[in-house]
């Protein structure tokens, strides 16, 4: 299980390589989500299609999540991308890179683009917006309501009712990583972007969004913000658009990479 | 017995202590498992678990076996349903079976 020190965090990672070429596409860089998830929800989605056409990928887990190391604190939006900054340095990853983060992988896909314009090559978000001081209210009510509802014994029964065993023992991890480390109270703290430095962001960024998801109220906001930003919404679906549809997904970043790197594109690359 | 039965026999024997490897790091007691045992609702592992075992089965059968591959089509409901026996048989189909057993 591959693991680098990064900021005094043990950081798990894995690395699929791509096709040898004398002038390879930029490495597609995975991040994922708060809370249950890890890099599996990518991993076990877009590692094999993509790796198959080509494409350099790395995936990695967040501090505090999936297998990398759990400090109590250090979750401000910056830490994580710190921490993105540090990884691709100590694996050598020659920038600039693709950004593909799903929900607050994307956000902190956005502050690293925001910190980092020379480092990106082009930014994916999935059902995700940028760490704004609007975003940090919402992430902080919500992060609040999860903490105090998983603290209940109740809310587990109701979870193992309505969505199965599975999601319960899910939630219960979800709230050990809640109650044992400072990501409540972080994640919505600390330096947000505003309007200028959203315009500042002139990477081309692809907006995924579920009609259903997060965004539903109005799925092309970004575009108004965003100086190069193209929204896809996927139909009948809500926030988790990128494992529940995920064959959507894969062709979308298909086309999305090749698009941006047309030499890449091998013969029989999309097959 | 055939030269599957003792092909899988063997992969089931391997894969039983690559999820007693995963399992320990949660201070959980041994498991013997079965082709039929279910990795989320009888194991209790999760998908990063599933990579982890992805990443012991192609350091040990080489980079031809691999886990996004065989779960890369699935759906979710299936990989939570995933039995043991789902990956042996896969890990078996990559594997050049001998003609003949000692």
């Amino acid at each position: 299980m591959p693991t680098i020190r990064v900021h005094d965090t043990d950081i798990h990672y894995l690395h699929t390589p791509g096709r040898p070429s004398e002038n390879p596409a930029p490495t597609l860089v995975c991040i994922h989500g708060l809370g249950t998830d890890s890099l599996a929800s990518f991993y076990l989605t877009l590692a094999a299609p993509l790796a198959a056409a080509g494409v350099d990928m790395l995936f990695y887990d967040l501090r505090g999540h999936g297998n990398s190391g759990r400090p109590s604190s250090g979750y401000q939006v910056g830490d994580f991308v710190a921490d993105l900054e540090g990884l691709l340095s100590e694996l050598d990853v020659r920038p600039p890179v693709h950004l593909i983060g799903n929900s607050f992988g994307g956000t902190v896909a956005f502050g690293f683009a925001a910190a980092h314009p020379d480092k990106v090559a082009s930014l994916v978000s999935i059902e995700s917006e940028p760490p704004t001081e609007q975003w940090a209210l919402r992430v902080g009510e919500v992060l609040e309501n999860s903490k105090h509802e998983l603290s209940r014994a109740e809310t587990y029964q109701l979870i193992s009712l309505q969505f199965g065993d599975h999601h319960a023992r899910l939630s219960r991890q979800a709230y050990r990583r809640l109650a044992e480390t400072s990501m409540v109270e972080e994640i919505p703290s600390g330096p947000m972007l505003d309007l200028t430095d959203l315009s500042r962001i002139t990477v081309p960024v692809l907006n995924i969004v579920g009609s259903d998801g997060f965004q539903s109220d109005d799925p092309y906001l970004l575009e108004g913000v965003l100086p190069d930003c193209q929204t896809v919404v996927i139909q009948d679906q809500d926030h988790s658009v990128l494992v529940e549809a995920h064959r959507q997904v894969r062709d979308l970043l298909l086309d999305w990479v090749f698009s941006h790197h047309p030499v890449a594109a091998a013969p029989g690359a999309q097959a | 017995m055939t030269v599957d039965d003792s092909r899988t026999s063997e992969v089931l024997g391997e894969v039983n202590d690559m999820i007693n490897k995963i399992t320990r790091k949660y201070g959980s007691p041994p498991v013997q498992v079965t082709m039929d045992t279910f990795f989320h609702s009888e194991l209790e592992l999760e998908s990063i678990d599933l990579v982890t075992l992805g990443v012991m089965l192609a350091e040990r059968y080489g980079d031809d076996v691999s886990m996004a591959e065989f779960l890369a089509d699935k759906d979710l409901d299936d990989v939570i349903a995933l039995r043991v026996g789902e990956v042996v048989d896969y890990v078996v189909s990559c594997l050049d079976v001998p003609t003949t057993v000692d």
